[in-house]
């Protein structure tokens, strides 16, 4: 009898909980994530999949955490240690299980970022960006906390690859962010993921506090309308409709011939505006795109990174210092953005609002909606989200464009 | 300290690289929006467009009238009436 009680206990996670206590830390952060999704609704759509991810891959005996090669691709299965890249998936999935299967097959495949990447397209509006092409380069500008704290982390320690993917979450964009971690340091990717993720849903919060910091009220009336009433565009778009049409076929052969590492991400960013811009003809794949896909794909993706983070690969001081450098490589990109304007305005007779600076970073469009809500707090009738659009659209090719190039110089 | 070489070497190349993609981008728009304004006709709304348009809008209208009717009429027991509806 006590030997069919000792077998049903070991048979229970209970024991393995008991012997490893780390597991409930990792519940508790699974619990949070959960409760910032559910009741707070912060970006339920990814931090629901990751938390309860989180969640079942901390169940011991129940096979759902994802296990990391080490740098030579090797593992150990069974007992036995085994090369994963030659190991066919079907073997993965029978002898790790499921979720590592998945992860394998779909995320250090590198394939779900970027059908991400084509679902954000087909969701996305160039024409803020083609009527205020200027505003642009805002989305340049807001890259630098992404190469700051690269720098700093290499200073901390961090190896170079690592410091990239530390990096990168300045760029305030998941799918980049995950899609450069695979390349670089796939060890990291749950803590990055988290931290992205975790950063812009957090975006109202850090981007009104970095704005307090850096700007005055006066800077913050600027009324971007009545400046383009004292200094008019000069170019008048005739045809939206085929200019947006012609645009991301441009925007992607410009890309792929000076930085082809991340014409996976702006290519399939482009592919999914395109299908949308089309039209009636396209109807069917931009809804593929935008509805069928991406939600599948934000279930794996969610789901596969939340997997990650179990809690051996997840409970270490590394892990302490992305999350304060991602905070950094956040903040940073945001006051990076706000201070080209200032500088902007020093010279240009045409005043521009430091909060499209501000909105440089991609985290679209919320970014933009909470400085439009910033801007109207100060002045009601100053909505600034259409020019903040501009911006923070070119942040997101801006962002895949430092991605390419840390991809480039770093793999 | 190799390391700090390759960070400044990344900063540079990487911030550079940023900066001339987007400047490309933005002279690549407003190049395409020239052509485009010579090349494609001027974006013009179909009259049977704005006629189709304007048959729902009255359709609305009357919607919203017949609710706001009943709603006064509620309110006021009936001795209500809405003369006119202006949307603001």
């Amino acid at each position: 009898m006590q030997e069919i009680l000792e077998k049903l206990w070991d048979m229970t996670a209970l024991s393995s909980i008991g012997a490893q206590p780390t597991f409930l830390i990792m519940y508790l952060l699974a619990f949070v994530l959960l409760y910032l999704g559910i009741v707070k609704k912060y970006e339920p759509l990814l931090l629901v999949p990751i938390a309860f991810g989180v969640l079942i891959a901390n169940f011991p005996g129940g096979g759902m955490g994802v296990i990391q090669a080490d740098p030579n691709g090797m593992v150990l299965v069974n007992g036995v240690e085994k090369n994963i890249y030659e190991m066919p998936l079907h073997e993965i999935a029978h002898d790790l299980g499921l979720m590592n299967y998945l992860y394998y097959a779909l995320i250090k495949s590198g394939l779900l970022p970027p059908i991400i990447f084509m679902g954000v397209g087909a969701l996305t509006d160039f024409g803020p960006m083609l009527r205020n092409l200027k505003l642009s380069i805002f989305g340049a500008a807001a890259q630098m906390g992404i190469f700051t704290v690269l720098l700093v982390a290499l200073l901390a320690g961090f190896t170079p690859q690592e410091a990239g993917s530390l990096g990168i979450i300045g760029g305030a964009d998941g799918p980049t962010a995950i899609f450069t971690t695979i390349q670089l340091a796939p060890h990291l990717l749950g803590p990055i993921a988290i931290a992205a993720y975790s950063y812009m849903a957090l975006v109202p919060v850090i981007i009104p506090l970095v704005v307090k910091l850096l700007c005055t009220k006066k800077e913050l009336k600027i009324n971007m309308k009545e400046q383009d009433k004292l200094y008019p565009n000069k170019t008048e778009i005739k045809n939206l409709r085929v200019a947006k049409i012609v645009f991301p076929i441009a925007v992607t052969t410009i890309v792929a011939i000076f930085v082809p590492t991340a014409v996976s991400l702006v290519g399939m960013l482009m592919f999914g505006n395109l299908i949308k811009e089309i039209g009636a003809d396209t109807n069917r794949l931009f809804d593929a795109a935008s509805n069928g896909i991406m939600n599948a794909a934000t279930i794996f993706l969610g789901l596969c990174v939340g997997a990650t983070m179990t809690a051996e690969a997840f409970l270490n001081v590394q892990t302490l210092g992305i999350v304060a450098g991602g905070f950094c490589a956040f903040a940073l990109s945001i006051a990076s953005g706000i201070f080209m304007v200032k500088i902007w305005n020093l010279i240009a007779k045409k005043k521009i609002n430091p909060l499209i600076g501000a909105t440089g970073l991609s985290a679209v469009p919320m970014a933009s909606r909470v400085c439009n809500e910033i801007s109207t707090k100060y002045d009601p009738k100053n909505h600034v989200l259409n020019y903040c659009m501009a911006s923070n659209i070119s942040g997101v090719i801006g962002s895949a464009v430092a991605a390419g190039v840390l991809i480039s110089f770093l793999k | 300290m190799e390391n700090l070489g390759i960070g400044i070497q990344l900063m540079i190349v990487g911030m550079l690289t940023v900066f001339c993609i987007l400047l490309i981008v933005i002279n690549l728009g407003k190049l395409l929006i020239k052509v485009v304004n010579a090349v494609a006709p001027e974006e013009q709304v179909a009259p049977k467009k704005a006629a189709a348009a304007s048959a729902p809008a009255a359709a609305i209208d009357a919607t919203t009238m017949a609710i706001l009717e009943q709603t006064v009429s509620q309110l006021t027991g009936g001795k209500g009436h809405v003369a006119s509806a202006k949307k603001i």
